[in-house]
């Protein structure tokens, strides 16, 4: 029996119980209605580019192996041997023709065929039928200029239709230039003692924590001024489907204050602009979240990551510093050292969010306080469609209509029993 | 001669390791050379070149992880430790706001003569305990490689690479120093 999240999401007034950030039951739900069906980010493509590459993720908290096979396939299984349940793979990333499991050896083949049981005519009779229990597939597996997704869910509507207009804004972030991006080797993985949400939704429409929880980092010199200037320009912006995106003033200088970046980012404006249309002229993009848990940053810091969920009030964040293929040299290597220096577990911006998200979810363990729903009315009204932006656009900068509608979109999925049942 | 000066490289630790825990962070700036790279890397899991557990495809993708290949945590000169310390004067830095209280623990120090005259290569050890406000902990737990320069007399820290041996760090952030 579901629990019936309805009452505990409350957009139209902005009210949303903090039950959802604390419940276990309502967690256990997330991972069958949230993670067990939507498109989730699993690594970028330059991360595997030679036939047997591969990586070790997770889609929830199922671990989930992404190959690229002997002939170039991209594939995804569960990293999860068929006989006991062992996890298969335990590196995290390498080159593989087969994974050999360590409990008995069943050995499957990259394209997770079943190839190998050790005494299968003996002790088997020769009865077992390999072919039945190779590694489990992903219902769909696509990528987007380069970003792997997949979902376990046959029914998810394909990738593009899923994303919908938000397309166009991963272009933003991605594919600004020929090439679009690449990774700089390796990632960050840490543990955050938050409920996944809370990431989430910062990353879809906060741009107003920046002025208080950031600011000693931005006097210290580390970037950020633009949310604390003076010019209010600036839209949080939702494409639909619980997508988020924020946005500042095609003049606005929101970049990691590096003598390179800049001079980069100045020179390649008309060339993006050519490349995405006329809309690119209009703003630069900040921050975004495609539902449920894909995030991505471009100034103060190039990254993206996965919020993956660890128990109602754990995460374990996987980030990435990305940078655009065409760049030079100089620029790469500016932009690899604000991915560290900013972000990052020891990032002078990202280690205060981990805090406050920390003791946004402890409190709720007590009972009154989890009486109380949280705030979530700024900018109520104050909303529009945007027919240049092809979005829906809060009046100023500052507003929480994205977390209005990443919530919104929660609980649609949340309530609905099958992928038809939920609307646009 | 060699064990007064292993004697003096470790008190020289030792002393550092104090201003640390006593957040004496602007004293324990100096103790850099103005050329200092402070890096911190983490660790990944790769199979090792004799692993069954899997057939290599290609055997031009290197399966050993090269630490400093990957995303490093850390990578500072001296004027971006001097502005993550001017960020902890602010009274905003929330994550050290109330501050972490540390116990920084440093053995198995080694002493090798260093590329100049002028200069020592020191390994250690490192266990760091973290505690904060009512009942946080982390333990960063790790290896130091040092290079000392003597500069008007005193030793310096010319560079200091520091590798972390977890791999998904259980610490919720690095917003301490080492």
């Amino acid at each position: 029996m579901a629990a019936d999240v309805t009452r505990l999401v409350d957009v139209e007034n902005g009210r949303i119980s903090r039950r959802i950030f604390i419940e276990r039951e309502i967690y256990e739900q997330e991972l069958e209605r949230i993670f067990a069906r939507c498109w989730l980010f699993l690594c970028h493509e330059s991360q595997i580019p030679r036939a047997g590459d591969f990586f070790s993720t997770y889609m929830g908290e199922d671990p989930v192996l992404v190959v690229r096979d002997t002939e170039g396939q991209l594939r995804a299984f569960l990293n999860v041997c068929r006989h006991r349940g062992n996890r298969l793979c335990r590196a995290d990333a390498g080159n593989a023709a087969t994974f050999t499991c360590a409990y008995h050896g069943w050995t499957y083949r990259n394209t997770g065929q079943l190839v190998g049981v050790p005494f299968i005519k003996e002790a088997y009779y020769s009865a077992l039928e390999r072919e039945r229990w190779g590694l489990v597939p992903v219902a769909q597996l696509e990528s987007y200029k380069g970003l792997v997704f997949a979902t376990f869910d046959p029914e998810a509507p394909p990738l593009g239709e899923y994303l919908g207009e938000m397309t166009w804004y991963l272009d933003a972030f991605f594919d600004r230039q020929e090439g679009g991006i690449e990774v700089v080797g390796g990632l960050h993985k840490w543990t955050m003692p938050c409920n996944w949400k809370l990431p989430a939704e910062n990353f879809a429409g906060d741009g107003y924590h920046v002025t208080w929880s950031h600011l000693s980092a931005v006097r210290s010199g580390f970037g950020g001024d633009f949310r604390v200037g003076a010019d209010p320009t600036g839209t949080a912006l939702s494409p639909g489907k619980g997508h988020g995106v924020m946005l500042v003033g095609a003049h606005m200088i929101a970049d990691p204050p590096a003598p390179e970046i800049l001079a980069y980012e100045e020179k390649i404006f008309p060339e993006i602009v050519k490349r995405l249309g006329p809309r690119a002229g209009l703003f630069k993009p900040v921050a975004g979240t495609v539902f449920p848990n894909f995030s991505m940053l471009k100034p103060t810091s190039r990254t993206f990551r996965v919020w993956h969920p660890r128990g109602p009030d754990k995460t374990e964040v996987w980030a990435w510093v990305y940078v655009d293929t065409a760049a030079p040299p100089d620029v790469k290597e500016a932009v690899r050292l604000a991915g560290v220096r900013v972000f990052g577990p020891a990032g002078v911006f990202e280690q205060d969010d981990m805090d406050n998200w920390q003791a946004c979810t402890q409190t709720g363990r007590g009972v009154v306080a989890r009486r109380h729903p949280l705030n979530y009315e700024m900018g109520l009204g104050h909303e529009r469609y945007d027919d240049d932006l092809k979005a829906w656009a809060s009046e100023y900068r500052f507003s929480e209509s994205n977390q209005r509608q990443f919530y919104q979109r929660w609980a649609q999925l949340m309530t609905a029993e099958k992928w038809a049942e939920i609307t646009s | 001669m060699r064990e007064e000066l292993l004697r003096e490289v470790e008190q020289f630790l030792y002393r550092e390791a104090r201003l640390l825990d006593e957040r004496r962070f602007h004293e324990w700036l100096g103790l850099f050379t103005d050329d200092v790279r402070y890096w911190m890397g983490g660790r990944s899991t790769r199979y090792p070149p004799s692993s069954k557990a899997i057939t290599v495809l290609d055997r031009e993708r290197r399966q050993e992880s090269e630490i400093e290949d990957e995303l490093a945590i850390l990578d500072e000169t001296k004027m971006t430790l001097g502005g993550r310390i001017a960020r902890l004067d602010t009274g905003m830095a929330w994550a050290e706001d109330p501050p972490s209280r540390t116990r920084h623990i440093i053995a198995n120090i080694e002493v090798e003569p260093g590329d100049t005259a002028s200069e020592l290569k020191v390994y250690s050890n490192f266990l760091v305990y973290r505690t904060r406000a009512e009942s946080e902990q982390d333990f960063y737990v790790g290896s130091r490689q040092d290079v000392l320069r003597c500069v008007d007399g005193a030793w310096k820290i010319a560079r200091r690479k520091l590798v972390l041996d977890q791999n998904v760090l259980l610490p919720k952030n690095v917003s301490i120093f080492f």
